[in-house]
């Protein structure tokens, strides 16, 4: 059942939020032991919380949407009261005395929270294999990883454990768990939602979004998470908009970019065959398929990795004497930011402007961009190198990484929604991208492109 | 200095005064070779007008301003 359907259930009296977190408590104890999704279950606070919930919806006092809904975060948004781990073992007993903008506004709007996700360590990976916390499965099949770093969040949503969960995504950590899970996955316009209270990653380039089982829910959890956070230094006052598509948008007239570089070298043949598909069903929506050249992506993912080396060694710094702290692939990152020039940030920060400008010009052409969100489906848990159009022994993280990282540091919304299987019935995952701020139309093509439910793993 | 390497990152470390282990540096000199290389000619390309993408704001944006 997706959050709307939950939310329609409620409000006609067919279900009680009480049932609603029992299930999902349910499921968790049953599917937590072989995916490691949950880090954190908070079952007393959430039924005490459902029970308030019935009790208001009973007054006729809804909050909206989320109102009764059970619902988890990453183990990165702050929780009053309840431990925020980052999944790093610095943060093993860090029980905050405040909730993250994203949780308080949650909270807010009436949502009930029952856990917290297992993450990749610091957010600093996309395997969440968690050296502190255990190996995070993914649902679609055990042996393999849910991607990350919100590998908790794609693999709780993709098991029913919740029907939302939040995520962060700094180079794809929102993206790449939804496009391997096989659930939709939103990471909003860099400002649009408040980065207050997460656990930062990388200043410049985290962003805060929800996974989800269909489109309208993630634009339905944007309606209550967007919006102007004076805690937040990078938040935008741009008035918010309701970001819920119709059951069945038209995208007629619309120009869909296809691009004729970078996005579609180096694919696993079927990610490339269900990418194209979801063109041609575009097109018989009445979109217009635009062949496009995008900017350098390559040169802005290589921007990206070094403002990300620097932010995250510099925040982290304090930390490193405690090596014995960190899993070994975080640890060579931040000894790798450490080695970062001063004058090599600064110029990747002058490249990084120089490439917004150059992407502007892109919206000119086509609305949104589609591309694959992964070039490849889910990886065995350890795999640590592929093998993809000709090149041998690709970094695994560098090529789940590929096609989203260089999105961040542009800070346009994107969204990931599954568009397929490979023959192993592995999810495939498609992106969309837009302008900034273009929410609204990125989920109208989601939404026309998946207008149901994501697919229900065989568990 | 490694003849494929453009920097030496021990001698960097050391001089740094940061703490890293040989062992740990010898890992990722690889990584941080490869990134300089895709790196150092996009510098080049700079011109002296970029400005960087992040900028001091010594007060916060107005409404007005942060809306355009």
């Amino acid at each position: 059942m997706t959050l709307l359907e939950a939310a329609a259930a409620l409000r006609r009296r067919e279900t009680s939020s009480a049932e609603l977190t029992a299930a999902a408590l349910q499921r968790i104890e049953r599917l937590n032991p072989s995916t490691n999704a949950m880090q954190t279950v908070m079952a007393d606070a959430a039924r005490e919380r459902a029970r308030q919930a019935d009790e208001e919806l009973a007054r006729g006092e809804g909050r909206g949407p989320l109102h009764g809904i059970p619902i988890a975060v990453k183990d990165l948004f702050c929780t009053a009261g309840v431990r925020t781990t980052g999944g790093s073992s610095l943060f093993a007993n860090y029980v905050p005395d405040h909730d993250a903008t994203v949780v308080e506004w949650l909270r807010a709007g009436g949502a009930v929270l029952v856990g917290k996700t297992g993450m990749h360590e610091l957010a600093y990976g996309i395997t969440s294999s968690n050296p502190h916390f255990g190996v995070i499965r993914n649902p679609w099949d055990r042996d393999r990883i849910p991607g990350g770093s919100s590998g908790g969040s794609g693999a709780a949503v993709a098991a029913g454990m919740v029907s939302m969960a939040m995520g962060t995504d700094t180079g794809g950590s929102i993206r790449i768990p939804a496009s391997f899970c096989g659930v939709v996955g939103l990471k909003p316009t860099y400002g649009r939602v408040s980065r207050y209270g997460g656990m930062t990653l990388g200043f410049s380039l985290d962003h805060m979004g929800p996974l989800t089982r269909s489109v309208r829910d993630a634009a339905a959890v944007l309606n209550v998470i967007a919006g102007y956070d004076s805690r937040d230094p990078t938040s935008s006052r741009r008035p918010v908009e309701n970001y819920v598509p119709d059951l069945e948008p038209s995208i007629r007239g619309l120009r869909v970019g296809l691009p004729d570089n970078f996005y579609f070298d180096r694919l696993d043949p079927e990610v490339d065959s269900a990418v194209r598909a979801a063109f041609r069903t575009a097109e018989s929506r009445g979109a217009e398929i635009v062949p496009v050249r995008v900017p350098d992506i390559a040169a802005i993912n290589t921007v990206a990795r070094l403002i990300l080396l620097a932010e995250a060694s510099a925040l982290l710094e304090p930390h490193l004497e405690q090596r014995d702290r960190f899993g070994a692939d975080v640890l060579s990152l931040l000894d790798q930011g450490r080695l970062v020039a001063a004058t090599d940030y600064i110029n990747a920060q002058r490249l990084r402007g120089r490439m917004q400008r150059e992407f502007a010009g892109l919206w000119q052409r086509v609305d949104c961009l589609l591309t694959p969100t992964t070039p490849i489906t889910a990886p065995r848990i350890g795999e640590t190198t592929v093998s993809l159009g000709g090149v041998q022994n690709e970094d695994v993280r560098l090529a789940s990484t590929r096609l989203v990282r260089g999105i961040n540091p542009l800070g346009l919304p994107a969204v990931s929604i599954p568009c397929g299987a490979d023959r192993r019935g592995l999810p495939i995952g498609l992106q969309i991208v837009g302008p900034p701020f273009a929410e609204a139309l990125i989920l109208r093509i989601a939404q026309a492109l998946l207008p149901g439910e994501a697919p229900v793993p065989p568990i | 200095m490694n003849k494929d390497c453009s920097k030496d990152w021990k001698k960097i470390a050391h001089a740094s005064g940061l703490g890293v282990p040989d062992e740990a540096l010898e890992r990722i000199a690889q990584s941080l070779d490869a990134l300089e290389t895709d790196f150092r000619p996009l510098v080049a390309s700079l011109t002296p007008d970029a400005e960087p993408a992040t900028v001091f704001r010594p007060a916060p944006p107005t409404d007005e301003e942060d809306a355009g």
